[in-house]
C-alpha cells in the first residue's frame, strides 16, 4: 500500500474543506494511506519569505523534518505549498542545513534529505500510474470538457518544481483524459491567477482572474480544474469580481483536482462537497 | 524532405499580420539561423534585431509559441519536440511598445530603468589612494544580478506588468535595484529602496515567470522578495503588503496555522475590510468563511515552533557576523591581512 506524509496546509482546514474531504475520499478509493503530519504548521503561503526568509525556512525545514522522522515522503496538494516546501528543501540541501540542524535537534527532529516532497498530481502520474488508475474509473467523465489550468507554483520556478516541462506541461491535460474527460486547450492555461496579490493589486488580480475564467469558457470548457486549492478560491469565490472586470455574461464552475478525480471515482457532487462552492456546479453535473 | 512552417507577427507601424514561411528542416539550428534564413532567402522585408549571436547581447529575443526566449540560443529541434509540432509561432515580446514586426522599441525601458538609479553611487570613505574596495563575500551577493543583459523576456512573460504597467517595473528593473542595494560599496540603499516599494514592489503577483524565462539564471522574483524584507528592515513598514506579510508570521507564532478569517481586517485594517462584506457574506453563505474558526485552537507543539524560529535566526546572525569579519578583513586597509601580516 502506498503510504505518505500528508500536508494538507492551511487552507484545506479553512476555506476549502471541500477539497479535504475529496483528498481523502480519492485516497481511499485508489488505496493511497495518507497520514497527516502531526503538528504541521502553515507553510508561509509564498508571503513569508518577504517579511522573514529565515523564519520561512525555518517553519519548512521543521514541516520536512517531521515526515522524515514519520520515514514518509511529504504529500501536498496546495501548488504554493509545494513550491514553499521544495524551496526550503532545495536550500537545506545547499548549505542551510548545517544551520537548522541544531535549532531542530533541540525539538528531536533533524533534516537529513530523505523525504521527497510531491504534489497529489505528481505522485497520482509518478508513483500510482494513470493506466492504474483508470481502471478504478467507475463514471467515465464522458463528453465532459475540462480546461486544465496548472497555476504557477506548480510549474515555476522550474528550477524547483521541474515535474515537467514548464513551458508545455501535461500532466494535467493526461490525467484528465484518464478520466474520460476531453482536455480544451485554452490561452490561459499557463497564466497566473492573481491570488497572492489580492490585497495589494486588487484590480489587475481581478482582471487576471477574469480573464482565465473566460478564456476557458471561449476554448469551450464546461468547467475549469486545477490541482492548487489558492487558484480554485481564486477562480471560484472571486468570479464575480472577475466578470465584471473582463465584462465577461457567464458562469463557469471551477473544481479542485480531487473533485474531478471523485467524481471519475463515483462518488456523488454532494460527497465532494460542491454545495460550498460558490458558482454552482449543477449545470456541469446534469444528467450525470 | 521535412518542412517548417513558421508563423510571424509582422508589423509595418500601422497593420500587423501573421506571414507564414517555410523552410526545408535542417538539424541542429536554431531559431535566429530560422529568422536569418527568412530574410536571407525568402523575405528581405522582415525585421528582427540580434547582434552576438552568443547570448551575451540581448538583442534577439522573441516569443516562441508564446514564451519568450532568446532566439540565438534557443535549438530549432528543441522547440519542435516541445511543441510537438512542426509549425511554429513566432511574435515580437509583449509588454514592449512595437516598432516593426519583431523589434521592440527599448527606449522608454531606459528611462524606467532610470527610475532606480541604477549605478554605482560609492561611500564617501572611498578615495582615490584606499580605493573601491570590495570583499569576495561581498562581491557574490551582486555577482548574479550582474548578468542581467537586459534582453527582456522576463518584462515579456510578467503577468503584473501585463495587468498594468502604471503602477509597476519591469522585472529586470527590480533585479538591478536590488543588485545596487545589495552593494557593500553603494550609499544609498533606502532612496532605491523606497523607490521600488513606489513603483510596485509589494504588487508583483509571485508568478514566478521572470526567474522561468531568464536566460542568464537571474531571479528577479526574489530580487523583489529581497527589497521587500530589506525595505521593512529600513523602517519602511506602511504597505498593505508588509502587514499581509506579517500576518503570516504572527499566526504561525501565535497557533501554527493561518488564520483565513481575519486575514483582510489585518492587511487592509478594520475599516477598508468593511467595504468586503459583501465578499464575506458570499463565503459564509456556503460556509467558506467559517465564524467558528476565527480564533483557531494552537497547535500544542506551538511553543517548539517558536523556538526553532529563533534558535535558527539567532545561528543566521552568528554567521553573518562571522562573514561581516571577514569581510572587514578584506576591505578595511587598517586591518592587516594574514599574507600581509606574514611578510
Ligand atoms: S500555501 Fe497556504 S494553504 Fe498552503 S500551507 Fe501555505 S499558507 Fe497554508
Ligand atoms: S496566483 Fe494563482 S496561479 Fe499564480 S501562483 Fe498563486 S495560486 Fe498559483
Ligand atoms: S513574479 Fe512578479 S515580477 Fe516576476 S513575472 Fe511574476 S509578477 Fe512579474
Ligand atoms: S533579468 Fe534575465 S530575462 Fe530579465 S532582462 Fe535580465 S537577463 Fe533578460
Ligand atoms: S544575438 Fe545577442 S543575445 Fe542573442
Amino acid at each position: 500500500m502506498m503510504k505518505y506524509a500528508f500536508f494538507p496546509g492551511c487552507v484545506l482546514e479553512g476555506a476549502s474543506q471541500e477539497a479535504y474531504t475529496a483528498t481523502t475520499k480519492v485516497a481511499q478509493a485508489l488505496g493511497i494511506e495518507l497520514v497527516e503530519i502531526p503538528g504541521w504548521t502553515c507553510c508561509g503561503g509564498s508571503h513569508l519569505q518577504d517579511y522573514d526568509k529565515t523564519a520561512a525556512l525555518a517553519v519548512n525545514a521543521r514541516n520536512i523534518a517531521l515526515a522524515e522522522k514519520m520515514g514518509l515522503p511529504v504529500l501536498t496538494v496546495c501548488n504554493t505549498c509545494t513550491l514553499m516546501l521544495r524551496e526550503a528543501k532545495h536550500e537545506l540541501d545547499n548549505g542551510a542545513k548545517e544551520l537548522v540542524n541544531p535549532a531542530l535537534q533541540q525539538a528531536g527532529l533533524e533534516y537529513t534529505g530523505t523525504s521527497p516532497v510531491a504534489h497529489f498530481l505528481w505522485m497520482l502520474i509518478k508513483d500510482y500510474g494513470l493506466d492504474k488508475l483508470k481502471k478504478k474509473v467507475k463514471k467515465p467523465l464522458k463528453g465532459m470538457k475540462v480546461a486544465g489550468y496548472y497555476g504557477c507554483h506548480i510549474l515555476r520556478p522550474p528550477h524547483i518544481m521541474g515535474f515537467e516541462d514548464h513551458a508545455n506541461p501535461h500532466s494535467l491535460e493526461d490525467l484528465i483524459r484518464a478520466l474520460g474527460a476531453e482536455p480544451v486547450p485554452f490561452d490561459a492555461r499557463l497564466k497566473c491567477c492573481g491570488f497572492h496579490s489580492v490585497f495589494t493589486s486588487k484590480e489587475d488580480t481581478m482582471k487576471a482572474t477574469g480573464t482565465i475564467n473566460l478564456s476557458a469558457l471561449e476554448g469551450g470548457a464546461d468547467c475549469t480544474v486545477t490541482p492548487c486549492p489558492l487558484c480554485q478560491m481564486q477562480l471560484d469565490m472571486y468570479q464575480p469580481e472577475g466578470k465584471r472586470a473582463v465584462n465577461a455574461k457567464d458562469d463557469i464552475p471551477a473544481l479542485h483536482l480531487t473533485q474531478l478525480i471523485g467524481l471519475a471515482l463515483g462518488y456523488t457532487a454532494e460527497e465532494l462537497g460542491m454545495k460550498r462552492h460558490i458558482v454552482n456546479t449543477g449545470i456541469l453535473l446534469a444528467g450525470r | 524532405m521535412r518542412k517548417i512552417t513558421f508563423k510571424i507577427h509582422r508589423f509595418d507601424g500601422q497593420k500587423s499580420w501573421i506571414q507564414e514561411y517555410t523552410l526545408d528542416h535542417q538539424p541542429g539550428k536554431t531559431i535566429l539561423w530560422a529568422l536569418i534564413q527568412i530574410k536571407e532567402t525568402l523575405d528581405p522585408s522582415l525585421n528582427f534585431t540580434a547582434s552576438c549571436r552568443h547570448a551575451i547581447c540581448g538583442a534577439c529575443a522573441v516569443r516562441v509559441n508564446g514564451q519568450a526566449t532568446l532566439a540565438c540560443e534557443t535549438p530549432l529541434d528543441k522547440m519542435l519536440k516541445r511543441w510537438e509540432s512542426d509549425t511554429l509561432i513566432l511574435e515580437p515580446l509583449q509588454n514592449f511598445k512595437l516598432i516593426r514586426d519583431l523589434v521592440v522599441d527599448w527606449e522608454p525601458k531606459a528611462e524606467r530603468l532610470a527610475e532606480l538609479k541604477p549605478w554605482l553611487m560609492p561611500k564617501d570613505e572611498f578615495n582615490k589612494e584606499s580605493g573601491c574596495r570590495q570583499s569576495p563575500e561581498d562581491f557574490k551577493k551582486i555577482n548574479k544580478n550582474s548578468d542581467c543583459i537586459l534582453c527582456g523576456c522576463c518584462a515579456s512573460e510578467c503577468n503584473k506588468l501585463s495587468g498594468n504597467n502604471s503602477d509597476f517595473l519591469e522585472p529586470f528593473v527590480f533585479a538591478k535595484a536590488q543588485r545596487f542595494v545589495a552593494d557593500s560599496r553603494d550609499k544609498n540603499p533606502v532612496e532605491r529602496l523606497s523607490a521600488a516599494i513606489n513603483h510596485g514592489a509589494w504588487k508583483c503577483q509571485h508568478c514566478q515567470e521572470c526567474v522561468a524565462k531568464c536566460p542568464k539564471g537571474l531571479s528577479p522574483a526574489e530580487d523583489i522578495s529581497n527589497l521587500r524584507q530589506e525595505a521593512i528592515a529600513k523602517g519602511l513598514v506602511e504597505h498593505s503588503g508588509v502587514r499581509h506579510a506579517k500576518a503570516f508570521l504572527d499566526d504561525i507564532k501565535k497557533t501554527g496555522r493561518l488564520n483565513e478569517g481575519m486575514m483582510a481586517v489585518k492587511t487592509d485594517g478594520l475599516v477598508k475590510s468593511i467595504g468586503n462584506i459583501p465578499f464575506a457574506l458570499r463565503l459564509m453563505s456556503k460556509g467558506k468563511l467559517n465564524p467558528a474558526h476565527m480564533f483557531p485552537k494552537p497547535i500544542k507543539e506551538v511553543a517548539e515552533v517558536r523556538a526553532i524560529i529563533l534558535a535558527v535566526k539567532e545561528s543566521e546572525k552568528a554567521r553573518n557576523i562571522a562573514i561581516a569579519k571577514r569581510s572587514e578583513a578584506h576591505t578595511n586597509p587598517d586591518v592587516q591581512r594574514p599574507k600581509e601580516a606574514a611578510k
